[in-house]
């Protein structure tokens, strides 16, 4: 089962971090919220397990792309935020670069027509 | 700690406000509490593996993860607190009894404390036509070693015993007279005042003594002003020089050291053999080509000179010489040891599977949960580890107990023994231990847990998939436990059997109610035999009166002494054999009593009486053995014999019974045969007197010392013991083989009955429904029992099996340390045999028999 979930994890692995990162771009916000806001900005089409979102938070912290401190939200609830820093927007924008790469090879190989091959 | 433990609760309060604001989303969205709990609750997933999952990207520090599987480990064994005590409990018996035996071998290998002692060799004399082995070396055959320059120095020593005057008494001290290189071929000084000077060395030089470290501190207080001070060595005096180090390599227990001339009598004659011989092989010369050199030279020499014929030269390392006499005992205990380690280890492997078998549930679980296979193979070993690192250190008491318990013996032949003690090496080699044996029975479970499948293991309950294979390892290990325990049986069984013979049996001699004391009169005062004689006349005169002396005799070496006093005996009326061919015995000067108190039967002819006096015909009394080999189908009686081509001739007058010679001198040079000699016609100056007594030994041994005081005050009596102690001394060994061999084998035996038992008792509750359900369709129980107990046979013989065709193979490297039985005595090992199969399979028995107990409803619903 651990194997399902690591399989889930690598396939997500390299979109998650950017679309978390992604997120961050627009301020600091806790777990909760980053999950909920990729959800509704995805249309309700993405959903992040939280077996994979805090993993990945942390792991972002570990790496240094985003830095943590608890703060009491607008609500009066105490959090922990998470902040993009300096090395986190540099990797957001080679993450996205990377996926804009891929993304035009698949819609390239996707919208071609039989004849061409 | 304190760090960790901060990010593991802003773990949970992150998660918990998570949840609060999911919660209070749903609230928001008009949901109830309850259900926007639950829905929380659902949409978060399993909270205990997101945990883990999250903490794993902490980071791969060691310590960390050390520490959590650590915490986890002792939660775990915290749980079973029976299961972790009777593992640690085994693993410190398993792991002290082997530190203790250590410590002595760690002790017997230190090396020696000179400066390349691996270049320091004793230099030793075989015959191999006669079986003989190390004897000593003769002063010319010195004389011609040390002339070869194959050594930078060679010595020569000699062991004796002289009497120190103290300022209320004199004392029996052990000594050593050393040629003059024997200080520079050690290469460690003194540790106050100098060794001896070459004046000193030399014959009619100013006399002068070195005492060891051990006499000055327990005879002189330590005090550096002993340099100098005169004190009397048999009842002359000498001038102390220098202390030895405290750590100088000693020969034997020598105490005081004074210098060795080799006089003209020495120096000259090739048959007389007195020199212990060590030298420092010269630099630039290997060992092997040293050795090969010295045989060269042996060659030449035995060749030149008879009285060296068919003597060959060898080179023994003296740290291998000081082991031989004790490697075998050595080597049989830390063997028996090392195998009580395995079966202990094969036993907390048995119960870790046991254990692990009933954890598959758990491990599944904690696998589901995204734990790793490497993670909780882990997990495990890091359990074992804990439970193996607790056994060491628990097992630093039974090593105390038993480096204590092995130091009490006091064996002489142990080399070193003074440094045995818990020391830090000992203490390192006791957690080194511990952790190899905590891998050796951790690796199985962790292995295992490898093989863990997860959807079989969670359908099948706790009937586990893994469990086929670990009832196939675990009777694997059983088979292992018994096949060990077999080895060590039979290995206790000869030792305890030998030792049994060894304390039954008759030595030739009643040792019953004797008291043995040593006398050695010195030199100086007492250089005139006739005055020797008269001393003893006294002495033995004066005592005869004492209170419960109902005998007393004396003989100049007693049958329980390492010291060979032999001589070739020639017998004038036949022509003189082969040199290798000549009959040796052992001879001894006794006066006319010692036969009749040490109660040794005549055979034939007569004992000596006083009239065999200084001027009468020299006589001489034989044992049965030394008749037999001397005139195999003759009458003894009347034939002359001569000990030695230039001694007189003597006429046989008696036969008496064989008695006993000590086993170190039945090893050295086989079974001898004897002659008696009458004290009164070879007066010695050293004599140990045997006295009957009647009532209680304690009160004599004052009154003994008492008479000798009266004749003189200058003479110590030392050693004084009844013979039952003194031939305890020699047994001493095999004493301590058969009480270890056999707490050894108690312990193995005990733990393969239970490991047959756990694994029938595991097996029999695995198949309780079976069981059920062929009862219940009319099998009898006796089928059921029987079925059982053939399966706990099989594992018995297979594992007694095994054990025999080992201990086949093993038991006779003890070869030497049994007396009177052969290393495969059918009958000891028919015993034990015996005994291993009524353990085992009354280990198999329990369990069986509650299989026929089982209610079959029951059975069946339990499931």
């Amino acid at each position: 089962m651990k194997h399902r979930y690591q399989n889930r994890i690598e396939l997500l692995q390299g979109t998650l971090d950017m679309l978390i990162l992604q997120t961050l771009q627009w301020g600091p916000q806790h777990g909760y919220g980053i999950g909920h806001a990729i959800r509704a900005h995805s249309g309700e089409l993405l959903k992040v397990e939280t077996g994979s979102l805090y993993p990945a938070l942390h792991r972002l912290e570990r790496q240094g792309w985003v830095r943590s401190e608890w703060k009491t939200s607008e609500a009066g609830q105490r959090a922990k935020y998470y902040r993009i820093t300096t090395a986190g927007k540099k990797q957001l924008a080679g993450e996205q670069q990377r996926w804009e790469q891929l993304a035009g090879a698949i819609a390239g190989i996707m919208n071609r027509t039989p004849e061409e091959v | 700690m304190r760090w960790w433990n901060r990010r593991e609760t802003e773990l949970n309060e992150e998660i918990e406000a998570h949840f609060r604001m999911a919660v209070e989303d749903g609230t928001a969205r008009g949901e109830s509490p309850e259900k926007a709990r639950s829905n929380a609750r659902r949409d978060f997933g399993n909270e205990a593996l997101v945990k883990e999952v999250t903490r794993d990207m902490w980071g791969t520090r060691t310590l960390e993860r050390l520490a959590a599987d650590l915490r986890y480990a002792t939660r775990m064994l915290a749980k079973s607190p029976g299961f972790t005590a009777v593992v640690v409990l085994t693993l410190a018996l398993g792991i002290g009894a082997n530190t203790a035996i250590f410590s002595v071998i760690h002790a017997a290998l230190s090396p020696l404390a000179i400066p390349h002692p691996e270049r320091v060799m004793l230099v030793w004399s075989d015959f191999p036509a006669r079986g003989w082995h190390s004897i000593p070396a003769s002063g010319p055959d010195f004389l011609d070693w040390r002339a070869s320059g194959v050594f930078s120095g060679l010595a020569a020593v000699t062991q004796d015993g002289v009497n120190l005057r103290l300022p209320n008494q004199t004392e029996r001290v052990d000594l050593l007279r050393v040629t003059a290189d024997f200080f520079s071929v050690m290469e460690s000084g003194p540790q106050l005042g100098r060794f001896f000077t070459a004046d000193e060395m030399r014959a009619g030089g100013p006399p002068a003594a070195v005492l060891s470290d051990e006499l000055w501190h327990s005879r002189f207080g330590g005090a550096t002003s002993v340099v100098g001070q005169s004190i009397i060595l048999d009842g002359a005096p000498r001038t102390v020089v220098g202390v030895a180090g405290r750590k100088f390599p000693k020969w034997q227990h020598e105490q005081v050291y004074t210098p060795l001339v080799l006089d003209a009598d020495i120096a000259t004659s090739r048959g007389t053999r007195s020199l212990l011989v060590t030298g420092r092989v010269r630099d630039g010369l290997t060992i092997e080509a040293a050795a090969r050199r010295m045989a060269e030279i042996g060659k030449r020499l035995s060749h030149d000179f008879p009285d060296d014929e068919g003597i060959v030269t060898r080179l023994q390392p003296i740290e291998e010489g000081a082991l031989e006499d004790s490697a075998e005992l050595l080597e049989v205990l830390l063997g028996a040891v090392g195998f009580v380690l395995l079966i202990a280890c094969a036993n907390i492997a048995n119960l870790v599977l046991a254990r692990g078998t009933g954890r598959v549930r758990e491990m599944t679980v904690r696998a589901a949960l995204g734990a790793g296979r490497w993670r909780l193979a882990r997990q495990l070993l890091t359990e074992n580890l804990l439970l193996a690192f607790a056994g060491g250190l628990a097992g630093v008491i039974p090593a105390w107990l038993g480096i204590h318990f092995i130091k009490s013996f006091e064996i002489e032949s142990l080399p070193q023994a003074s440094l045995i003690s818990l020391n830090w090496n000992v203490v390192a080699f006791n957690f080194a231990l511990a952790i190899a044996t905590g891998l050796l029975f951790g690796m199985v479970p962790a292995w295992q847990a490898r093989k863990l499948n997860m959807s079989d293991t969670l359908k099948a309950g706790n009937r586990s998939a893994t469990a086929g294979t670990h009832k196939r390892l675990r009777g694997t290990l059983v088979v292992c436990q018994v096949a060990l325990s077999m080895v060590l049986l039979a290995g206790a069984g000869l030792m305890v059997e030998s030792f049994l013979r060894m304390r039954s049996a008759w030595p030739g001699y009643d040792s019953r109610q004797l008291l043995t004391m040593k006398i050695a009169l010195a030199d100086k005062q007492y250089s005139e035999k006739r005055a020797q004689a008269s001393f003893y006349d006294r002495v033995l005169s004066r005592a005869r009166g004492l209170p419960g002396v109902a005998k007393i005799g004396a003989t100049d070496e007693l049958p329980i002494s390492d010291n060979i006093h032999g001589s070739g005996v020639y017998q004038p009326d036949r022509p003189t054999p082969r040199r290798a061919d000549i009959p040796v015995a052992l001879v001894n000067s006794i006066t006319p009593d010692y036969f009749d108190t040490m109660r040794i039967p005549l055979r034939k002819g007569r004992w000596f009486s006083d009239a065999d006096g200084e001027g009468s015909r020299l006589v001489a009394v034989v044992d049965e053995f030394a008749a037999h080999r001397l005139w195999p189908n003759e009458n003894p009686l009347g034939k002359p014999i001569k000990l030695g081509t230039k001694e007189p001739v003597r006429e046989v007058v008696g036969v008496v019974g064989s008695v006993d010679a000590p086993l170190l001198v039945t090893l050295l040079a086989g079974r001898l045969g004897q002659v008696y000699l009458p004290f009164a016609q070879v007066p010695k100056p050293g004599m140990s007197l045997v006295v009957r007594y009647e009532g209680q030994a304690t009160p004599l041994i004052s009154a003994m010392r008492d008479v000798v005081r009266q004749v003189d005050v200058d003479q110590p009596v030392f050693q004084i013991r009844t013979m039952d102690e003194v031939r305890g001394t020699d047994q001493l060994p095999q004493k301590l083989a058969a009480y270890l061999l056999t707490a050894f084998a108690a312990v193995a035996l005990a733990l393969a009955g239970i490991g047959i038992y756990g694994v029938m008792a595991y097996s029999v509750g695995q198949r309780t429904r079976e069981f059920g359900i062929r009862m219940s369709l009319g099998a009898q129980p006796r089928e059921v029992w029987g079925g059982v107990l053939r399966q706990g046979a099989v594992l018995g013989v297979c594992g007694i099996a095994i054990g025999l065709a080992g201990a086949f193979g093993l038991t006779r490297l003890m070869g030497k340390l049994l007396f009177r039985i052969g290393a495969t005595d059918p009958l000891t090992f028919a015993g034990v045999t015996l005994l291993l199969a009524v353990v085992t399979l009354f280990a198999a028995w329990l369990p069986a028999r509650r299989a026929t107990r089982v209610d079959p409803v029951l059975a069946l619903r339990e499931e």
